[in-house]
């Protein structure tokens, strides 16, 4: 059974480009617009691997990762985080919260795959 | 696929610069306030994010420095600046050209992009000096993966103790050991020796730990980078340990891996010793390398689709595709309806309104998709009016209602240039200079309004400013010399002020790079007549000006008047209609001929279509005149006969006959023939030439 | 014209003008119509007949008879109207053919189709693809891309036999 990944990301075409990369590496993918959006969806599969935004309206990616490690099913999913921003508080910041790693944008759909097979294979 | 998704992309990236545009114009008004700013700054990440992932480059390499600015500015280390606010716009205006010319660099002026980006760094650099760090660090990911590594070969001794809580980040600890096993050969040694009594055991943390030996032309930042995600809360030593294997040694990894794992018991140091005892005693004896099994990414294609999304985005074709179908699903419903009275079966009438209702609705609701606010062609003229302002030296505020009001997509679009022109127009010679109006006690402020409403079928937009007000007698006076009119010419105010509608028409004393540029309103009426719609002026010295235009809803279905003449039938649009009245012979003569009715001691002149379309059987003892009001002016058009209101779907004429002459298009009638619908305007504008040349 | 064209065999539908037989390449042909009513469209030559509703989409019909500078069509129980494809440029464009009749479908060979006669055809040669030749008789095998070329049909916009023209003359 192929493994289902979560894309959260407030921008369709990142989101929709990321979903096509990970299908065709043989993902199944599902995608949220916000934090908010994947919190909803988030029971509805199992999930191997979730990647978030970190700028979202409505909740932001940092609080969605905290949220989602206080549900027992997604505690010891990993969780990756997109961002820009290079400096390390970010990325720490992403850390406690609970996130496995960080993917810097901008990245290459190549650069995605490696970084989700680095995590789940 | 990926040219759709790149599709995606450029719409996208077009919305988001227009939300820039709109987002930059309301912080200039409020510098402070952190939710637009944050805005602005979610912008441009996302551009700058999204636009290298779809291969613009040249735009996430543009975008990042000023991305660097906001974010400063969103951590409140610096202020927004007019001159920032003037600096980012033009960084808009770029990132939309490279993105409509995308590969071809030929229109992308690179002298001026080069000058924003370096007065973003000097912005920057004046508030933050570690700026040039954090450009390298952003391009980091992709430099580390692009360095070709040397063939050389390098052994490394890797200790990896995770921190306890690694499971807590959803560390999968044999990823990174996959990962590494793939860069080339090891050897690998797992230890237990921490794991507490089963009591005391928590399942929930790490106490497992690694020492690997591993043979690669990688270097050591490439295994760093393997680690780089639990690098801050584990113990990692890595150990170039090149010097202490003999020259042209082969290593056999297998049997190395076997010595090591018979001594279950062993830690980091006697896994270093272990090594050490082979390098020493073993000699070249065998030659084959473990490969590392290659994972291969699974094929399948069978995806689950994503959950339900509030809303999607469709290609404009699809929808056009989908209006189509159903202006063909409205004429063969014409063609139910007429067959079922005519077979004057009940049964069949009943399914067949039934089918009507369901037809109106579906029509309605595909119309409707089509429709969008007219607020965002509104938007726009925010940085329009900003610029002109500046460039003629008025100050103008430009204010907007009813920016709700939603119309079919195509005529937005072809409503965005004569609202540029009229906007223009209004600002270059309605709006009196500050001085001017100070002089007769108006606010230095100019006012320009744009208001959009809804009345009936039509949307009424309304472009009102509070400027010195059109001159009649310049006008009359204007038109005169440029011989539209004649001096003993009557008009009413109305017809007057639509003068300057005219062609070649243009009171404007001195002509600006504004309005001078050759086009004049008449350009303006023939695009609004182009979607069937009128224009309307009215004015008070003094006191301002305001253009109304009447727009129909949709283009694609429009309510018309059915005609016929001989045998054909012909649809005239129908909000241009006022009356019918009949035509006999008798009339005709009472006029000698000439081609003229009067209506309630109104004379009005009228079109024989008979005589145009050259149709040369008799005419009827008693014709019908369709009064239609053309520019103002009341013109007849006289048919065989008229069958009354008829819901025309619109169908080009194609290629062949795209340049007829006073046609614009045909429909199909409910019997399967094919009507003509008719540009009175283009028909009544060659008539007139025609005349005028006797 | 290239020969490569002619270098498969293909198949071709005949139809009658007048007394001559030409044929189409099928793969052109994409029905073929019962004469039904054509709306003429005003100010626009003869041969060009009119419009016709195919399901639904607007399509133009020309008299060939005319096209060729024969008399108009007459109308008969065999007129057909045969809808093909024209390649216009990057576009396809659908179109009506008026004809007196059509006659029937068949093959034939390169070896029995010969060059277009530069003269004696009556016809510009650039709209004939080659001579078929079929027991003893010839057929005129028909280049419609270049019979329904745009620049063909552009007189459409240009000419036409009355007011039309006075109207280009008054500007």
């Amino acid at each position: 059974m192929p493994k289902t990944i979560m894309t959260v990301d407030d921008s369709a075409s990142v989101r929709q480009m990321v979903a096509y990369t990970l299908r065709e590496a043989g993902y199944d993918v599902v995608e949220a617009c916000d934090g908010v959006d994947a919190l909803a969806k988030i029971d509805s599969a199992t999930y191997n691997l979730v990647i978030t935004d970190l700028n979202m309206p409505r909740m932001d990616g940092i609080t969605l990762i905290k949220e989602l490690r206080i549900k027992p099913k997604i505690r010891f999913t990993p969780i990756l985080m997109l961002t820009t921003e290079s400096q390390s508080e970010k990325k720490m910041e992403g850390k406690s919260a609970g996130a496995t790693g960080w993917i810097v944008k901008p990245f290459k759909p190549e650069q995605l795959v490696t970084v989700v097979k680095k995590v789940i294979g | 696929m990926i040219d759709s998704l790149q599709q995606a992309f450029i719409e996208e990236t077009k919305e988001l610069l227009a939300e820039l545009e709109i987002t930059l114009l309301a912080v200039e008004d409020a510098p402070t306030d952190s939710e637009l700013i944050a805005k602005l700054f979610r912008a441009l990440h996302t551009i700058k994010g999204s636009s290298s992932m779809f291969g613009f480059d040249d735009i996430a390499l543009f975008t990042h420095d000023i991305e660097t600015a906001y974010d400063l500015i969103r951590n409140g280390k610096l202020g927004v600046t007019k001159h920032i606010i003037d600096l980012t716009l033009l960084a808009r205006d770029e990132i939309s050209n490279m993105l409509v010319n995308t590969g071809s660099h030929t229109n992308i002026n690179e002298e001026n992009t080069k000058k924003i980006i370096e007065s973003f760094r000097e912005i920057v650099s004046g508030y933050n000096k570690t700026e040039k760090k954090q450009t390298k660090d952003a391009v980091e990911l992709q430099s580390s993966s692009n360095n070709k590594s040397s063939e050389k070969h390098h052994h490394f001794h890797i200790r990896f103790i995770p921190g306890k809580d690694l499971f807590l980040t959803g560390t999968n600890p044999l990823m990174l050991i996959d990962e590494l096993r793939e860069m080339g050969s090891m050897v690998l040694s797992a230890h237990f020796d921490k794991t507490p009594d089963f009591i005391m055991l928590n399942p929930e943390e790490c106490y497992c730990y690694w020492n690997i030996f591993l043979k690669t032309t990688k270097t050591l930042d490439d295994l760093q980078d393997v680690f780089i995600f639990v690098a801050d809360n584990s113990e990692l030593t890595f150990e170039n340990i090149s010097n202490e294997i003999p020259k042209d040694f082969e290593i056999d990894f297998t049997k190395l891996q076997n010595i090591i794992s018979q001594n279950a018991q062993n830690n980091t140091n006697d896994f270093r010793s272990i090594l050490k005892e082979y390098f020493s005693v073993q000699k070249q004896e065998m030659q084959s390398e473990i490969n590392a099994p290659k994972k291969q990414a699974q094929a399948s294609n069978g995806h689950s689709e994503a959950d339900s999304v509030s809303s999607i985005r469709v290609s404009s074709e699809k929808l056009d595709e989908l209006v189509n179908l159903v202006g063909e699903l409205v004429t063969i419903q014409a063609t139910l309806s007429q067959v079922a009275i005519s077979n004057n079966n009940n049964d069949m009438i009943s399914i067949s309104e039934e089918v009507e209702r369901i037809t109106w609705s579906l029509r309605d609701s595909a119309l409707n998709i089509r429709m969008l606010p007219i607020g965002s062609t509104f938007s726009k003229f925010k940085r329009l009016v900003r610029d002109l302002s500046n460039e003629l030296g008025k100050e103008v505020e430009l204010s907007t209602d009813g920016a709700a009001t939603e119309l079919d997509k195509t005529v937005i679009e072809k409503l965005n240039d004569p609202l540029i022109h009229i906007i223009r127009n209004s600002i270059d010679h309605g709006v009196e200079a500050p001085e001017e109006r100070i002089r007769v006690g108006k606010s230095s402020m100019g006012k320009v309004h744009l208001s959009a409403s809804q009345s009936g079928g039509n949307v009424l937009i309304k472009i009102i400013d509070d400027g010195a007000g059109l001159n009649k007698e310049a006008i009359r006076e204007k038109a005169i010399k440029s011989g539209i009119i004649s001096e003993t010419t009557e008009m009413n105010d109305t017809e007057l002020y639509s003068l300057i509608f005219a062609p070649g028409f243009s009171t404007a004393k001195k002509v600006t790079s504004v309005s001078g540029r050759g086009v004049g309103m008449d350009v303006v009426r023939r695009a609004i007549e182009g979607l069937r719609g009128s224009v309307q002026v009215s004015s008070e010295l003094g006191k301002g000006t305001v253009i109304t235009l009447k727009l129909p809803l949709t283009l694609a279905i429009i309510d018309g008047l059915l005609v016929k003449i001989e045998s054909d039938h012909y649809v005239l649009p129908l909000s241009s209609i006022e009356e019918c009245i009949e035509l006999s012979e008798e009339d005709i003569k009472k006029a000698h001929g000439r081609h003229i009715v009067n209506i309630r001691g109104k004379i009005i002149p009228y079109i024989s279509l008979r005589e145009i379309f050259s149709i040369k059987t008799n005419r009827p003892k008693i014709e019908q005149v369709v009064i239609a009001k053309i520019n103002n002016h009341q013109v007849g058009f006289v048919v065989d006969q008229v069958f009354g209101q008829h819901q025309t779907v619109l169908k080009s004429l194609g290629k062949y006959y795209k340049n007829v002459e006073g046609i614009s298009g045909a429909t199909i009638l409910g019997d399967g023939t094919v009507a003509l619908i008719l540009d009175i305007n283009k028909l009544t504008e060659n008539e007139e030439i025609i005349e005028n040349n006797f | 014209m290239s020969n490569s064209v002619l270098n498969e065999t293909k198949q071709y539908l005949t139809f009658k003008l007048s007394d001559e037989v030409f044929g189409v390449d099928v793969a052109q042909v994409r029905e073929i119509l019962d004469y039904i009513k054509i709306t003429k469209v005003p100010q626009t030559p003869d041969f060009m007949c009119g419009v016709i509703n195919l399901r639904g989409s607007v399509v133009p019909v020309v008299d060939m008879n005319l096209k060729f500078g024969m008399n108009l069509t007459e109308r008969t129980v065999n007129t057909c109207i045969v809808v093909v494809e024209v390649k216009l440029g990057d576009e396809t464009a659908v179109l009506g053919a008026l004809v007196d009749s059509v006659q029937e479908v068949f093959e034939i060979e390169p070896q029995n189709i010969e060059p277009a006669p530069r003269i004696g055809t009556k016809l510009n040669t650039e709209f004939i693809k080659g001579m078929g030749k079929r027991e003893e008789k010839f057929i005129i095998l028909l280049d419609i891309d270049k019979v329904f070329s745009s620049e063909e049909l552009e007189i459409v916009q240009s000419s036409g036999n009355f007011k039309s023209n006075e109207i280009n003359s008054a500007k």
